[in-house]
């Protein structure tokens, strides 16, 4: 069963707080959290054969989505988590995936997409799921046009889904001229939940990167004037969710085919971190509530919860 | 957003566009008459590159918003040749002129040791620094190769480029790429100060 599963990860991610100096997930205690809580239902799969822990509620009209980050190696892992993600598309039935960035690794010959990105996805992109893709600084400015990342041609670019929209942004090359256009879309979005993502975080305990201050100090004041709600990075190539900052909500997620093994430090600004395996994200937006749920390749749920739409973000 | 001197140099050579007459000091210590004649000169060849590019973009099949990995593929290469043969004698400095890199390099200095400077280079240590590699003009970007990010503050003070040109950090250098064929289309050595440079 994989609720069994997931139990006996967690009883071994518990033990292993107590042995080593890194537990798995950060921090120690994850019963401080300040979210909502939501009854977990165990589900089955039409097709699969053993139960998936579901934390979404899955209300009618809802929009679901998929998150992941560093995903194009093209390695097993990235087939690994695909796997997962396709498992529980079965049950959330979510119509689209965001890419955090770093979408293909490495070369990017037509036979780089098929391994990187067609084939670890195809059950997914057979359903008739989209990959809306982020640019990061693996990637090439070629991706844009590559008709299943469905960037329109652009290096930055934005899609609404009923009233969620999204702001999909080339943090590598943030020049006057993408910041205006931001600036724009959100002014002139009158949209109930605004979520920015792009490759580069704002806020991460990674020590590998860190955040990206000059990056921080033009897009924050543009975030809290307009509201934005989510901001959803990749790059470090690990799981946190970060404490609101200037009450927005920060995910970074950049091991859904990467990985660098115990990487995180442990913050004050940090909710909930990983660094011991790839993962993915759930997402379900449903009303003013923001449902979650990230993933590993093996079925265990690190995180979870609900996120209430802030009444005024930028206060 | 942060206005750093450099942002104010770069008013400065603006301004010089509107007051030619006037003689004042920038933050680089050129007058603006000065600077306003060096960028007016890069963006001048820049403007060179831009028609050169749009001639060698006449004969190819117009390329789709989306397409398929494979015509990408197709039409960046075929983009690239087509300028290497429209420019086959092109060489590191052509739209860099010494004076241009001057100023590139006085800007950008600026930048780093001006009221965002703390930001930028923590920007260029963060950001997946690339280091230095051998590169040429109209070879293409290594595309097995990161791209390091250029950070926002430092773009804002540099002069404005075309669509689909732009600023790239590849060690201390700084590398003007054309993104729709991927090719390098100058080079400026040295751009970074040494204490930014070296990681």
């Amino acid at each position: 069963m994989r609720s069994d599963v997931f139990i006996l990860l967690s009883c071994f991610v518990l033990a292993g707080c107590t042995a080593r100096s890194h537990p798995a997930i950060y921090p120690d205690s994850r019963t401080a959290s300040p979210l909502l809580s939501f009854a977990t239902q165990s589900v089955s799969p039409t097709q699969a054969t053993s139960e998936l822990l579901l934390k979404l509620p899955l209300k009618a009209k809802s929009v679901r989505f998929a998150v992941i980050g560093d995903s194009g190696t093209g390695r097993s892992p990235q087939f690994e988590v695909a796997r997962e993600m396709e498992a529980y598309r079965r049950i959330v039935n979510f119509s689209f995936v965001i890419m955090l960035g770093d979408n293909i690794y490495g070369g990017h010959s037509p036979r780089d997409f098929v391994k990187k990105f067609e084939e670890p996805y195809k059950p997914m992109l057979d359903a008739g799921v989209k990959f809306y893709a982020s640019i990061g600084n693996h990637d090439s400015l070629s991706e844009r046009q590559y008709n299943l990342f469905n960037m329109g041609g652009e290096r930055y670019y934005g899609f609404k889904k009923n009233d969620v929209a999204f702001f999909v942004l080339d943090s590598s090359y943030m020049d006057p001229v993408q910041l205006s256009w931001l600036e724009k879309q959100l002014r002139e979005s009158n949209a109930a939940w605004k979520i920015c993502y792009f490759h580069h975080p704002l806020y991460s305990d990674g020590k590998f990167h860190g955040p990206d201050l000059d990056l921080r100090s033009v897009l924050t004041p543009l975030f809290q004037k307009y509201q934005v709600n989510v901001v959803l990075s990749g790059h470090e190539h690990v799981y946190e969710r970060l404490k609101p900052q200037n009450n927005i909500y920060y995910f970074v997620l950049g091991n859904s085919g990467q990985l660098r093994f115990n990487n995180l430090r442990l913050s004050s600004q940090m909710e909930v971190g990983f660094d011991t395996d790839r993962d993915f994200m759930l997402v379900e937006v449903d009303g003013d509530n923001f449902y979650f749920q990230t993933i590993t390749r093996s079925g265990a749920t690190i995180d979870s919860g609900i996120l209430r739409r802030q009444t005024n973000p930028s206060n | 957003m942060t206005i750093g001197s450099g942002t104010i140099s770069i008013a400065f050579l603006l301004a010089s566009f509107y007051f030619p007459l006037t003689q004042v000091a920038s933050p680089t210590g050129k007058s603006v008459n000065q600077n306003s004649r060096i960028i007016q000169d890069f963006d001048r060849r820049l403007d060179s590159y831009a028609k050169l590019r749009k001639r060698a973009q006449a004969g190819l099949p117009n390329p789709k918003s989306e397409t398929s990995a494979a015509n990408v593929k197709q039409y960046q290469q075929s983009l690239a040749q087509n300028i290497r043969t429209a420019r086959p004698q092109a060489k590191a400095g052509d739209i860099f002129t010494p004076a241009i890199s001057q100023l590139f390099r006085e800007l950008i200095e600026t930048s780093i040791r001006g009221n965002s400077g703390n930001n930028i280079r923590a920007s260029l240590r963060h950001a997946e620094p690339v280091h230095e590699f051998p590169l040429e003009v109209n070879q293409e970007y290594p595309q097995t190769s990161a791209m390091q990010s250029t950070p926002p503050t430092l773009l804002s003070n540099l002069p404005k480029l075309p669509p689909d040109l732009e600023y790239r950090i590849v060690g201390r250098g700084l590398v003007l790429l054309d993104t729709k064929s991927n090719l390098i289309v100058d080079l400026l050595p040295d751009a970074l100060p040494i204490s930014q440079g070296e990681r």
